[in-house]
């Protein structure tokens, strides 16, 4: 039987260009060979040239990239633990060593404890008192989130991109919001603006990025707590989870369909004791989608949730458990989502959930996430046995390496599937080793993979 | 069945209540030169200087860089941006004021057929 997760593989176009047209060089074991020269891939060579782009390019500004806040090696966002193994001059940090952003750019305090990014969303008249303090989305999956019937949506309220609100559009804003060496923001003195060629490039490497498509649920889940889990989410009568989730993705199906992504208030702002607040720092209320907001905020998808905390635009709840259980409080039920989802069920009921209940969701998005992650490590991995230059396949293996260490992390986390964290730890030890061997690269690479499919076969059925 | 189906579609109603059009985000497009905006400068914005301005109705005619002419009403909602990057400087908030006859603008309408109401309209001054 064919997993959702199986059947996404097939289609992903891979990392960066590494894994498309361009991939059939040599391997250290067949350099003996004589291997036909690869006809050029153009869509393969325009996501290198994006990758390129994403990681390397300042665009003239203060040194930051797209890579600084969304770092491949951290599922291509930021967190309080990522962010504390960076040195103190990297570039997040040009708030702190850079005078002429030393006020109103950033928040130290709240980007090392929270992971927060200051955005001026409301306009740059008042940078003392209007901004909002928000948490880095994940740039993976875009493919299945960015679409929707009201024009695509970017961004934690669905509004990120300046020109045609498209992700082609998206890197302009973001080099003029964070990109910039003085709060003046003078194209051509503080930054450049990207080309069309460069934004063309940067879109196709953002789009190639993690899943192309969504999971087709219910996956034949193997462990008892992630299948109740999974039911709990998928009954639209208890869990409701569904509903603005379609197969733990991005967009809504109300029963007719699907809408594509979209934007809800679900009352997040209102939740009380918010980490950012609690220290006191200025934090002013973020209203959403648009100017002046309504309120809303764009649904991400659930997939590539477990290891992509803090949850929510202001990343105000650390635990994939503690993301579950905000739909059984007040804020949410309260919230005119909440109170759309008590009007249309029979018994007037918002969302419900007991303790056991919340956890057996979290576990199901934990296993899901691991479904992901073990996909891309073994992506990974079999792309590196093609690379004809020794520094990418050695890339590649250190961002499988960093997917199996999420895998573990992820199940351990929530108790789950000890044997799968022992195939994961297994094959975390033989891609450690692919490295250090040069005669046997290929084998122990084979061998991780091999131990990637145990631990996938430990989590569904095949 | 069909209770199910209405409740859907009420409850469609009433979560997803509403973004009616793709919203390219404001505050940073200030900072964009005439010209420059991504996926609608050339397509969907007009260009062009400015023949005459009628402060009595507020709007403004527009002598098109690649040809026609049009008219931009501007209203409370319009944004007016004054862009200095030429000059090397700050782009600005502008007024009515700003609109002045023989300057190069750049309108972003409410209205995809490019009539009515502007939404933002930018201003380059090189002087």
């Amino acid at each position: 039987m064919s997993t959702g997760a199986e059947g996404r593989a097939a289609v992903t176009p891979g990392f960066g260009g590494w894994l498309g047209g361009s991939a059939l060089g040599l391997t250290l074991l067949s350099a003996c060979q004589s291997v036909p020269t690869p006809v050029p891939d153009p869509r393969s060579q325009l996501v290198a040239k994006g990758r390129d782009i994403f990681f390397n390019e300042t665009f003239g500004g203060n040194g930051r990239t797209c890579g600084t806040c969304h770092p491949a090696e951290n599922n291509f966002t930021i967190d309080p633990a990522f962010i504390a193994t960076l040195p103190p001059d990297n570039p997040l940090f040009v708030a702190e060593f850079n005078p002429n952003l030393s006020k109103n750019f950033e928040n130290p305090r709240l980007m090392r404890q929270f992971g927060l990014i200051l955005e001026n969303l409301d306009g740059f008249a008042d940078l003392e008192n209007k901004f909002v303090m928000r948490g880095v989305p994940h740039t993976l999956g875009l493919r299945t989130s960015v679409a929707s019937p009201a024009g695509p949506r970017t961004g934690w309220s669905g509004d990120g991109a300046p020109g045609d609100g498209s992700l082609r559009s998206f890197a302009v804003g973001a080099v003029i919001q964070h990109f910039t060496k003085t709060l003046n923001r003078v194209p051509g003195v503080d930054f450049r603006l990207p080309t069309d060629e460069e934004l063309d490039a940067l879109e196709a490497f953002q789009l190639s990025l993690g899943r192309q498509s969504d999971l087709n649920l219910p996956l034949p889940l193997k462990g008892t707590v992630a299948k109740r889990g999974q039911e709990i989410f998928l009954d639209n009568s208890v869990g409701k989870c569904n509903i603005c989730h379609s197969n733990a993705g991005a967009t809504a199906n109300f029963g007719g369909g699907n809408l594509g992504n979209a934007n809800f208030d679900t009352g997040v702002e209102d939740l009380p004791d918010q980490p950012a607040r609690l220290t006191g720092e200025k934090v002013p209320s973020d209203d959403g989608f648009g100017r002046p907001g309504d309120g809303t905020f764009n649904t991400p998808p659930l997939v590539e949730a477990a290891d992509a905390g803090p949850f929510f635009h202001n990343n105000a709840i650390e635990t994939i458990e503690g993301a579950v259980a905000f739909y059984d409080g007040e804020a949410f039920n309260n919230s005119p989502a909440g109170r759309a989802l008590a009007a249309a069920d029979p018994n007037g009921k918002g969302i419900e959930l007991d303790g056991t209940q919340i956890v057996a969701i979290a576990a199901f998005l934990r296993v899901i996430n691991t479904l992901e992650n073990i996909r891309q490590s073994i992506e990974f991995l079999e792309a590196s046995l093609q690379q004809p230059t020794v520094g990418k396949a050695e890339e590649l293996r250190r961002l499988a390496l960093r997917e199996t260490e999420d895998s573990v992390r992820v199940l351990e986390a929530g108790g789950l599937h000890p044997e799968a964290v022992a195939h994961l730890k297994q094959a975390h030890r033989l891609t450690r080793k692919a490295a250090r061997s040069i005669f046997f690269q290929g084998k122990y690479t084979r061998d991780a993979v091999r131990e990637l499919q145990g631990a996938k076969g430990v989590l569904v059925e095949s | 069945m069909r209770k199910a189906l209405m409740r859907g579609a009420v409850l469609g109603m009433l979560l997803w209540s509403g973004t009616p059009y793709a919203h390219g985000q404001e505050a940073t497009e200030m900072f964009i030169p005439v010209g420059q905006s991504p996926g609608l400068s050339g397509k969907v914005t007009v260009i062009g200087s400015i023949q005459s301005v009628s402060p009595a109705d507020r709007t403004i005619a527009i002598a098109g860089s690649s040809g026609g002419s049009w008219s931009a009403q501007v209203t409370d909602r319009t944004q007016i941006w004054l862009d200095r990057s030429k000059l090397r400087l700050q782009n600005r908030l502008g007024s009515f004021a700003d609109l002045e006859q023989g300057r190069l603008v750049e309108v972003r309408y409410e209205d995809s057929e490019r009539k009515g109401p502007a939404r933002w309209v930018k201003v380059q001054l090189t002087q």
